[in-house]
């Protein structure tokens, strides 16, 4: 019991006749970097802010070390970066980061929050002078200055160009191997597939799927075949072997399947093809997913 | 609670655009409404430039608290006040320290409005007179200070502004911080008397005239700091169920 860093038990939050998370349960173990993955508008900032005790659940309960949001969050074991949070302009990056420090009872040395955030040349520099990677990275310092036992990361890094992310990512990583845990939002899966230990994949406010990345990965084992479409109606097309979804984008029509092979031969065999391409996308796992999620 | 009052107190420090308004703009309108009066002119029971020294003071000061306001609803907007709510700095010391910085970021013109009294027109008063003004001017914008954080919490930030604006100019105007009500018809006069912007600025008036506050002027600026506090609480409630 005393393992379970973040317990969510039936969790529930309606916006009007929209369900945005719908029943949630979830046992986050200490140590465990999580990724929880979905597209745009799958609940998974309202689960997040339910998590921190900004948002009050409509039904369901929140453990966070085995009391509620609000205490452990007093206690200063918790640290979190909301999305799209702002930065106070007129404040500068140590000025926030030693704010941080003073709330929490056991911070990390400043030089340090600076260096894993890779602000330490900017500390002297006001918020509002940041550019966004940065300011996002700011946010990053102040969300982990408190040394908390469990960080929150709501898309973390949206902001952030392809140089930063490596380097947050490595930073989120030292941070987790000191035995701290770490929940993190994303639509993209490949950052939950290489920065997770464990993705749960969140869909119309439901878990579709929970396991390790690979895992995940192996559950829709989707690929995408496209091809042009020609003039030619998609009709009959889902009931070719292995199909499980069909697209039509412009002038592609893109096929999800589980057996590629299957369908490309089946393809072959009856209406033929034009400027076929197959890919092992992750992207399609993703939404092969989430699809099924949204069927409820 | 210390660290968050001086990090706020730091980010005022270095607000410019607040200065300038709640500091400048009096000390300007004082010089010329100052020049307008009679040397030997009556306002409010003390010297006229006495009189318009403290109404211009207090006009500045109910602008610096009043502009803090609307930082909150931009600082709302933004995310920063979810932000502290996942520290554990506890909310109601977040609040606390944003009433107490507001009611801080009125002094400052109040300090520059006496000094150019005391420059300009010599306006003689004894050190200890000198520091119950400043200490009563500073304590009297506690009301307004309410009312800013009701505006911040309230509303969004394209609305906070103009309405704190509106809130600025009606209550200094009807008030008498401007143009000493004394000068208005029956009606508005009556109803600058009902204001907490005239009884703020009795309370200096009072002061320097060696007298206590009147037990009406502290009745009506209680009631009004009542009913601010109600609204910022409900507010400020309202700010955190919805999100």
């Amino acid at each position: 019991m005393d393992d379970i860093v973040v317990r969510l038990t039936g969790l529930t939050r309606r916006f009007g006749p929209v369900r945005a998370v719908d029943g949630l349960d979830l046992a986050v173990a200490r140590g465990t970097t999580l990724a929880l993955l979905g597209p745009n508008g799958a609940g998974k900032t309202t689960a997040i802010s339910m998590m921190l005790g900004l948002t009050q659940p409509d039904a369901g309960t929140v453990a966070l070390f085995g009391r509620t949001p609000t205490e452990a969050v007093r206690a200063g074991r918790v640290g979190a970066m909301l999305q799209d949070s702002g930065v106070v302009p007129t404040a500068t990056v140590r000025e926030v980061v030693e704010l941080a420090r003073a709330l929490y009872p056991r911070p990390l040395a400043t030089d340090r929050i600076l260096a894993m955030a890779g602000l330490a040349d900017r500390a002297g520099r006001r918020l509002d002078k940041l550019s966004g990677g940065e300011a996002q990275r700011a946010r990053f310092a102040f969300a982990l200055a408190g040394a908390p036992d469990l960080l929150v990361l709501d898309e973390p890094t949206a902001a952030m160009d392809v140089a930063a992310r490596q380097a947050f990512w490595s930073a989120i990583h030292r941070y987790a191997a000191e035995g701290r845990t770490v929940v993190f939002t994303t639509h993209q899966l490949h950052e939950a597939d290489e920065f997770a230990d464990r993705v749960v994949v969140l869909a119309a406010g439901r878990v579709v799927a929970d396991g390790p990345p690979a895992q995940i990965r192996a559950l829709a084992g989707g690929r995408t075949v496209a091809f042009d479409a020609a003039g030619a109606a998609p009709e009959g097309l889902e009931l070719l072997p292995g199909v499980r979804s069909v697209q039509v984008r412009g002038d592609r029509v893109v096929l999800t399947t589980d057996d590629a092979d299957a369908t490309v031969l089946a393809l072959a065999a009856g209406r033929g093809f034009r400027n076929l391409e197959v890919s092992a996308a992750l992207e399609a796992a993703f939404l092969t997913l989430t699809a099924i999620g949204s069927e409820h | 609670m210390r660290a968050y009052l001086w990090f706020e107190l730091r980010r005022l420090a270095r607000d410019p655009r607040l200065t300038l308004f709640s500091v400048l703009g009096p000390v300007v309108t004082y010089l010329i409404f100052s020049e307008l009066a009679g040397g030997s002119d009556q306002l409010e029971g003390v010297d006229a430039t006495v009189a318009l020294m403290v109404g211009l003071a207090g006009y500045g000061a109910v602008a610096g608290v009043l502009s803090v306001g609307s930082l909150v609803s931009q600082e709302r907007a933004v995310g920063w006040l979810s932000q502290l709510r996942v520290t554990p700095l506890p909310p109601w010391q977040a609040v606390a320290a944003k009433a107490l910085v507001s009611t801080l970021s009125g002094v400052p013109s109040v300090i520059a409005v006496g000094i150019t009294g005391r420059i300009q027109h010599h306006v003689e008063l004894s050190a200890g007179r000198w520091i119950a003004l400043l200490l009563l001017m500073w304590a009297g914008t506690v009301p307004f200070a309410l009312l800013g954080l009701a505006i911040g919490y309230g509303l969004a930030p394209q609305l906070a502004q103009p309405v704190n604006f509106l809130a600025f100019l009606g209550l200094s105007v009807l008030g008498g911080l401007l143009v000493p009500v004394t000068y208005f018809p029956d009606a508005l006069r009556h109803l600058g008397h009902a204001l907490p912007t005239y009884r703020y600025a009795e309370l200096g008036w009072r002061s320097v005239a060696g007298l206590a506050p009147t037990p009406s002027g502290l009745g009506v600026l209680t009631v009004w700091t009542v009913l601010f506090a109600t609204l910022a609480a409900w507010a400020y409630r309202r700010s955190t169920a919805h999100r």
